[in-house]
């Protein structure tokens, strides 16, 4: 399905409407006056229409388990409040407007913005847009293969509370083997906001044209660091329900649990303290589809048996099983990515060696969960960020979201715009 | 005689209570030849505490340490020199990756004995001539998988006028050749003996589906009869019902549903199940079968889907006495299927593995494909 100047037409008429499509572009370009106003009224009577439960059914048909959740994200995100926090913090008006000297400076969309979203999170293709919207842009989607239909359904919701949007929405459910029709999206775009793994981002590279900007949302790791407790008990069980509720696949989310020490026998005594934990959270968020809880069991168990007859692939490490999760003793102190579903790598870090061990990863790491006594937090809050972390949270909020926080580093609405100046004469 | 002989050659083959006893002493043989004979079965059996000598009732074999299939296709180990092994058997390898399953002189004589039993049920051993259709792999030396090896076999069990493949091995590499097999199956129509398709149903499928579009529906002899076995593989998510399988077969080649018969077994585990004429895998004398919860790996009852373990004494050659599959499978008590075989059945349900995943942490998209998952 593609969604065309506020209408919708059959996969096959892609290039046809691909042909036109530049030349739609320029003329909404050229004419189109988009009221930040209008936008944000559409978003906050759709939220409104969200939260009063008028899309439930079509929520559940995606994600039955987490309709609550899906809900409550969307209503967040596109809440008039929220938006105008977030407007507020991402583009001040002090960077956004003023005089130096005879130079205005203002504010401009980037022009059209290319979408390719990828599938992970039920909703981030529409957010994507929605955030290309806010900034007045014109909006070329790239649907991604698994999308279920709901992107589509929101944006049409969206045209229909604001119809001048419909000149600013193009979606396209072009498959990723398109190369043609995605250079074309391409060649249209100022700015080509990519969400994806290294295979997804890399193939963005080769397809677009020099001067066109790449905004790359990648994927990313998320570990914590352990250096005594404030409320050990809270803390540990706040980790422990993290892994298991996130099922460690966010970038947010812990793949590996640092503690502040030399010594390995103290990473088999926290494992020892640990498991019993995770243990209680795997059980509450168990994976309910049966094939891939066969798989993990499946991959556990013969961790075990290859340990036992010292078969083990990697040595040097010793893991603790626990029902339905595991805890992973390594030697070395890499941020790496786990098995995850509830499977935690334990490693040592001394706070001494947190900025080499982890500018290893540079560019990847997202979030760290700091646990530690309160005179320590400042210091070691000062190091992580130094040693290129950007979200320093609690254990168990990791993976919360806070409206007005920057996404990887960055305010996404300050990538999508241009700032222009202006010689007064 | 040994325990394992008597157990293979025992006259009913879907007798199971009048088997038990003498299943449990011949995994006991079993279990203490591999403990004794493989290093590093002995090294897991020893790390999980289970003492083989102590095999001595059928719950002893529940809580026989089970090897997964994926830990075969990692580890290739024997329980015996390659001289004393004829035949070497791999997995297809779905996903590249497969395992080498190493059988004894003996171990070998069990099977055929197992296969002219379990097939004889079924009439599918006899003297009439017929044309053989493979719609599998056409053997040449670089081919060892155990699919292979067991389509050719199956040609034997009548004495055979003509064998067509679907997969032949040209330029380095197997090629589906379809219309060559349909062109084939024409010719056999105007034959006067029966024609017998034997391959994956994903094939059969496929031919059935690309006669049916070109008009080529022909009347094949009485007598005729579809063999399929070795699961829907890399088409999983083609697979169709069987009763529209059995539909179009009846159209396009004039055979009936009583005489499209399934097997199912795995290199891992080398038993014949054949499928009654309610088309159920009832489970023969030579094996029991485990289901276990997909989370504790703890046996569960009747009807409860899980994991499938398979347990069997035939083999020497390799420790593959009890082995998990990927499959997913529910037993269900002899008496809901109504064939008259006195024997729990087993029906496949799914297979294990990650079917909606998402996730953006680095690098966990390789991680996850690799696990044989898609990633959305």
């Amino acid at each position: 399905m593609i969604l065309y100047g506020g209408k919708l037409y059959p996969t096959e008429k892609q290039s046809e409407l691909l042909e036109r499509l530049e030349m739609r572009i320029n003329h909404t370009l050229i004419y189109g006056r988009l009221e930040r106003e209008t936008v944000l009224s559409a978003l906050d009577s759709l939220a409104e229409r969200i939260a009063i439960g008028e899309f439930d059914t079509l929520i559940a048909a995606v994600a039955p388990d987490d309709v609550w959740k899906y809900k409550q994200a969307a209503v967040t995100a596109m809440k008039r409040e929220n938006l105008e926090l977030r407007l507020s913090v991402e583009l001040p008006d002090s960077i956004i407007a003023g005089r130096t000297g005879c130079l205005i400076h203002s504010v401009r969309p980037l022009g059209t913005l290319f979408h390719i979203a990828a599938g992970n999170a039920e909703g981030l293709p529409a957010m994507s847009v929605l955030e290309g919207l806010v900034t007045g842009n014109v909006n070329i989607l790239k649907l991604p293969s698994a999308d279920s239909g709901l992107t589509i359904r929101i944006l049409t919701e969206l045209i229909k509370a604001a119809p001048e949007l419909a000149e600013y929405l193009y979606v396209f459910d072009t498959p990723s083997s398109d190369i043609e029709a995605m250079r074309k999206m391409a060649d249209m775009a100022d700015g080509i906001v990519v969400w994806g793994g290294e295979t997804a981002i890399r193939a963005v590279r080769n397809l677009a044209p020099a001067g066109v900007k790449l905004i790359e949302w990648g994927h990313r790791l998320g570990f914590a660091y352990i250096s005594g407790y404030t409320d050990e008990k809270a803390e540990l069980s706040a980790l422990a329900k993290h892994i298991a509720e996130t099922g460690q696949l966010l970038c947010s989310s812990c793949q590996t649990i640092y503690i502040d020490t030399y010594d390995t026998g103290a990473l088999d005594v926290f494992a020892a303290k640990f498991l019993p934990l995770l243990e209680r959270a795997a059980e509450t968020y168990l994976h309910t589809d049966i094939g891939a809880a066969a798989q993990l069991s499946v991959k556990r168990y013969c961790g075990r048996l290859e340990a036992s007859a010292g078969l083990s692939p990697r040595k040097g490490r010793l893991t603790f099983y626990g029902s339905n999760c595991s805890l992973t003793v390594c030697r070395d102190s890499t941020p790496e990515l786990s098995d995850m579903y509830a499977n935690v790598l334990v490693k040592r870090l001394p706070a001494k060696h947190i900025l080499p061990i982890l500018r290893r990863k540079k560019g990847e790491l997202q979030t760290a969960g700091l646990i530690c006594s309160p005179e320590k937090r400042d210091e070691l809050t000062e190091m992580l960020l130094r040693s290129g972390v950007n979200r320093v949270m609690t254990a168990g909020d990791m993976s919360a979201s806070f409206t007005g926080e920057a996404h990887d580093g960055e305010y996404p609405l300050r990538r999508y715009i241009r700032n222009t100046d202006t010689e007064i004469l | 005689m040994d325990p394992r002989s008597v157990l293979f050659s025992h006259p009913d083959p879907y007798d199971i209570k009048g088997t038990d006893k003498v299943f449990v002493r011949a995994m006991r043989e079993c279990c203490i030849y591999h403990y004794k004979h493989c290093g590093v079965y002995r090294d897991i059996l020893d790390a999980e505490g289970f003492d083989p000598y102590g095999i001595k009732t059928p719950s002893d074999i529940a809580r026989l340490p089970f090897l997964p299939t994926v830990f075969l296709k990692r580890h290739r180990i024997y329980s015996m020199p390659q001289y004393r092994m004829p035949i070497k058997a791999t997995s297809s390898g779905t996903g590249g990756v497969y395992s080498r399953i190493g059988f004894d002189t003996q171990g070998l004589l069990c099977g055929l004995q197992m296969v002219l039993k379990v097939f004889g049920m079924r009439g599918i051993v006899s003297p009439q001539p017929c044309n053989y259709v493979i719609l599998g792999y056409k053997p040449h030396k670089g081919n060892h998988t155990a699919i292979a090896k067991t389509a050719y076999g199956y040609t034997l069990l009548t004495p055979a006028v003509s064998r067509t493949f679907a997969l032949r091995f040209t330029d380095g590499e197997y090629k589906p050749d379809l219309e060559g097999v349909a062109r084939a199956v024409v010719r056999n129509s105007r034959s006067p003996f029966p024609t017998r398709f034997i391959g994956f149903p994903a094939y059969t499928w496929f031919m059935l589906r690309l006669m049916d579009e070109k008009g080529m529906n022909v009347k094949l002899p009485k007598g005729s009869k579809i063999m399929l076995g070795g699961g829907w593989k890399q088409f999983y998510k083609e697979q169709v019902d069987k009763t529209e399988m059995y539909a179009l077969a009846k159209k396009v080649l004039d055979i009936d549903e009583e005489n499209i018969i399934e097997s199912y077994g795995a290199a891992e585990h080398p038993i014949l199940y054949c499928d009654c004429k309610n088309h159920h895998f009832h489970i023969p004398v030579y094996s029991r079968v485990i289901i276990r919860d997909v989370n504790t790996l703890k046996p569960l009852r009747y009807g409860q889907p899980g994991l499938v373990n398979l347990i069997t004494p035939m083999v020497y050659g390799t420790p593959i006495q009890s082995i998990v599959t990927d499959d997913l499978g529910v037993i269900h008590r002899a008496e809901e299927c109504g064939c008259g075989i006195n024997s729990p059945y087993l029906e496949i349900i799914g297979r294990a593995g990650f079917t909606d995943v998402k996730t953006c942490a680095a690098g966990a998209e390789e991680i996850l494909k690799n696990a044989g998952g898609d990633v959305k």
